[in-house]
């Protein structure tokens, strides 16, 4: 830095743009010093993030005996899709993949549908109890999963929702509802009201105004909570093992969770049967995140 | 187009604070009105009680002969301007300017002509395929007059639809609204806090404070006589000089005397004031325009008051001389709301009023200067100090009682 100071000083024009040239020099190569330090460190933080991931598909596609060799494979080669059969061909993986994506489509249609119209209620409409009702929604979502299990079960219990694809619906959304309604009125708080009162002065009903003016406009809001719900809903293991009980009523993860039983843990399977398991996650995401970035409302009002 | 009467309307927030208290007010077949007042007098929600978008708590409000209380805005067939526009964001301009016609059934054809006339007559053709965000704030400006234009309906209301351009801009959106309504001439009711755009461009001003419509005229009429102390403050820029002063009779006449100076009253103004005499011998306010004061001349008769310049201010086509004078400021609540735009620079004391002089723009007044100015006495404006109600001449009953 102090390299620069020591120059002599030369009295004449020609020289006068050079301190003004080193100076913004030097200012761009600290610039890229802190661009590339920034991009190494967000390299490794990749690298720790998708490690595991990348472990889980190299496995699955691992022979046998180079999943528990001493010396770790880092490649799986010579590959083999053996552990993709053993997996598919196990009990019930057809079964619990269709129990699965039943959940998952009940809870994100409803979530959405009823977090919506809740969410309309809180952002548009002024009533007796809003703010209490705003912060029970937040309280519902402190309260940590497993203390709520043993309560829970003797409800449903009472009701003959146990071992039932309803009843696990009806538990995934207590927790997924909450969340969904808060991130929806967020949303709708940022879309200007007069939006729709402009619509209903030009002929939309109420509701009219809701559909075609604040839906439009909410959607990347709607896709950021049908991704949580779906990634929630797929991905729930507890629940899922405690509520069923039939390997024919069972989803998924409690089916994963078979490959470990009293004579270990069979990895191959058990890999391939993950990455499966993530795939329509991943499907999920890359078809409708697209959406999230994109800011509807700008430009409703001034600029 | 239709005509618009509020009768007896009010309008009441939880916890009994009225909003709009009482207003009544009558907008002919295509009138241009405006509304105007300090923010939070209920001009706003008057406006949004015509449109619909806020329920009516006591009155009647018609649209033509139908009465429209119980009526969702949508049947109501008015056109609303917003203040921050409210453009879809996510349709073209296209798309905003066709959505009240596509509600309203219009078919296809006739929708893309009407649409297309429109963006000629504003100027928006090469750009009916971009979105809001995409255009100035002028050009959003103008997507929202459009649609509102483009329906053809009963009543335009406007609620501050210039408030968020730059001056330059809102001068000439301005003019362009102005000429839009008369070529068009749709019964409009237009809101706004600004008393010079509410002069400028209504045909008739409506002043309100506090939820109480202050008086309805011309704004001409308005400027003129001002009905009491809040609309003689509000209305005119630069503001009415405002002082208290004492009544008395000197001989056969009547004088106003300001700090130890006696302003002779003409006869004709005190003949039609016949209200005036009830005042002898009692304090009053008196309002003198800037333009009623002059620099005086050799007649060493005339009504004149005797000052201090504090501070000249050359506009190029006149200067505006901040004099102080012996006297004593007008001090009024309701004459605080408008406090930006009194130009009284100094504190004062309590003995000494610094009056606004529009001064010819080759004036030799310089600050420090004493000059002697002279008043015109038959522009003169008296109110009631009590209830602040202009002591009107007769010819004009112009207060807010004789306006309802």
């Amino acid at each position: 830095m102090s390299s620069v100071a020591p120059i002599a000083p030369v009295p004449v024009a020609p020289t006068t743009a050079r301190p003004a040239a080193v100076a913004r020099r030097r200012l761009r190569r600290g610039h890229v010093a802190r661009r590339i330090g920034i991009n190494l460190l967000g390299l490794a933080v990749f690298t720790v993030m998708i490690f595991p991931v990348y472990w889980m598909v190299a496995t699955a596609f691992k022979p046998g005996r180079n999943i528990q060799d001493y010396k770790p494979h880092w490649f799986p080669a010579p590959a083999t899709l053996s552990n993709f059969t053993n997996a598919v061909h196990r009990p019930y993986f057809w079964t619990d993949v269709k129990n699965s994506l039943i959940i998952v489509s009940f809870v994100v249609v409803l979530s959405l549908t009823v977090a919506f119209l809740a969410a309309l209620a809180l952002s548009r409409f002024r009533f007796y109890g809003r703010t209490a009702f705003i912060f029970l929604i937040l309280g519902t979502l402190m309260v940590p999963l497993a203390a709520l299990i043993i309560p829970l079960y003797i409800t449903l219990s009472r009701v003959h929702l146990i071992n039932t694809l309803t009843g696990v619906i009806a538990m995934y959304m207590t927790f997924v509802l909450p969340f969904s309604v808060w991130t929806l009125q967020g949303f709708m708080r940022g879309v200007p009201r007069e939006l729709e009162e402009a619509a209903m002065v030009d002929g939309s009903t109420r509701f009219g105004a809701f559909v075609r003016i604040l839906l439009p406009l909410v959607a990347p809001g709607l896709v950021a909570t049908s991704i949580f719900a779906f990634i929630q809903a797929w991905n729930e293991f507890i629940i899922a093992y405690v509520f069923l009980h039939d390997g024919s009523k069972q989803t998924i993860t409690v089916w994963l969770a078979s490959f470990t039983n009293l004579h270990g843990t069979d990895w191959g399977p058990l890999m391939a049967g993950a990455t499966l398991t993530a795939l329509p996650v991943v499907v999920f995401f890359v078809l409708i995140q697209r959406r999230i970035a994109f800011g509807l409302t700008a430009g409703a009002v001034r600029g | 187009m239709a005509a618009i009467q509020l009768v007896h309307v009010s309008k009441e927030y939880g916890g009994g604070a009225l909003a709009v208290n009482d207003l009544n007010l009558e907008i002919a077949e295509g009138e241009f009105v405006v509304l105007v007042g300090p923010s939070g007098c209920g001009k706003t929600t008057a406006l949004r009680m015509v449109a619909g978008l806020e329920e009516i708590t006591d009155g009647e409000i018609r649209i033509g002969d139908r009465v429209v209380n119980d009526l969702a805005p949508r049947d109501r067939d008015i056109a609303m301007v917003f203040q921050n526009y409210a453009l879809y964001p996510h349709k073209t301009v296209y798309e905003n300017l066709v959505f009240g016609l596509r509600m309203r059934k219009v078919p296809k054809e006739e929708r893309r002509r009407r649409v297309e006339e429109i963006a000629r007559i504003l100027g928006l053709e090469d750009m009916l395929q971009r979105r809001p965000a995409q255009l100035s704030g002028g050009q959003r400006q103008r997507v929202a007059m459009g649609r509102a234009i483009v329906r053809e309906p009963q009543a335009f209301l406007m609620d501050e639809p210039l408030s968020n351009l730059d001056a330059k801009l809102r001068v000439q959106m301005r003019a362009e609204i102005a000429r839009i309504q008369q070529t068009l001439a749709v019964t409009t009711l237009y809101v706004t806090h600004d008393q010079v755009e509410a002069m400028t461009m209504g045909h008739r001003v409506a002043v309100m404070r506090g939820g109480v419509l202050q008086q309805v005229d011309t704004p001409q009429r308005l400027y003129d006589s001002p009905g009491n102390l809040f609309v003689a403050s509000f209305v005119g820029s630069p503001a009415m000089n405002l002082l208290e002063v004492v009544l008395e009779r000197d001989g056969g006449t009547l004088v106003c005397r300001v700090g130890d100076t006696d302003l002779e009253l003409p006869a004709d103004t005190v003949g039609r004031r016949p209200a005036l005499e009830r005042f002898v011998g009692r304090h009053i306010a008196v309002g003198i325009r800037p333009e009623a004061l002059s620099e005086a001349g050799e007649d060493p008769d005339a009504p004149r008051l005797r000052g201090r310049v504090l501070l000249v201010e050359a506009l190029g086509a006149e200067s505006l001389a901040h004099v102080e004078v012996t006297g004593t400021p007008l001090d009024r609540p309701e004459l605080v709301d408008v406090a930006a735009s009194q130009t009284h620079l100094l504190p004062v004391g309590e003995r000494t009023a610094t009056l606004l002089a529009r001064l010819e723009h080759d004036t030799g007044v310089r600050p420090g200067h004493i000059v002697d100015l002279a008043v015109d006495t038959r522009r003169l404006h008296f109110f009631d100090l009590e209830s602040g109600v202009a002591i009107a001449a007769a010819a004009a009953p112009v207060t807010a009682a004789a306006v309802g």
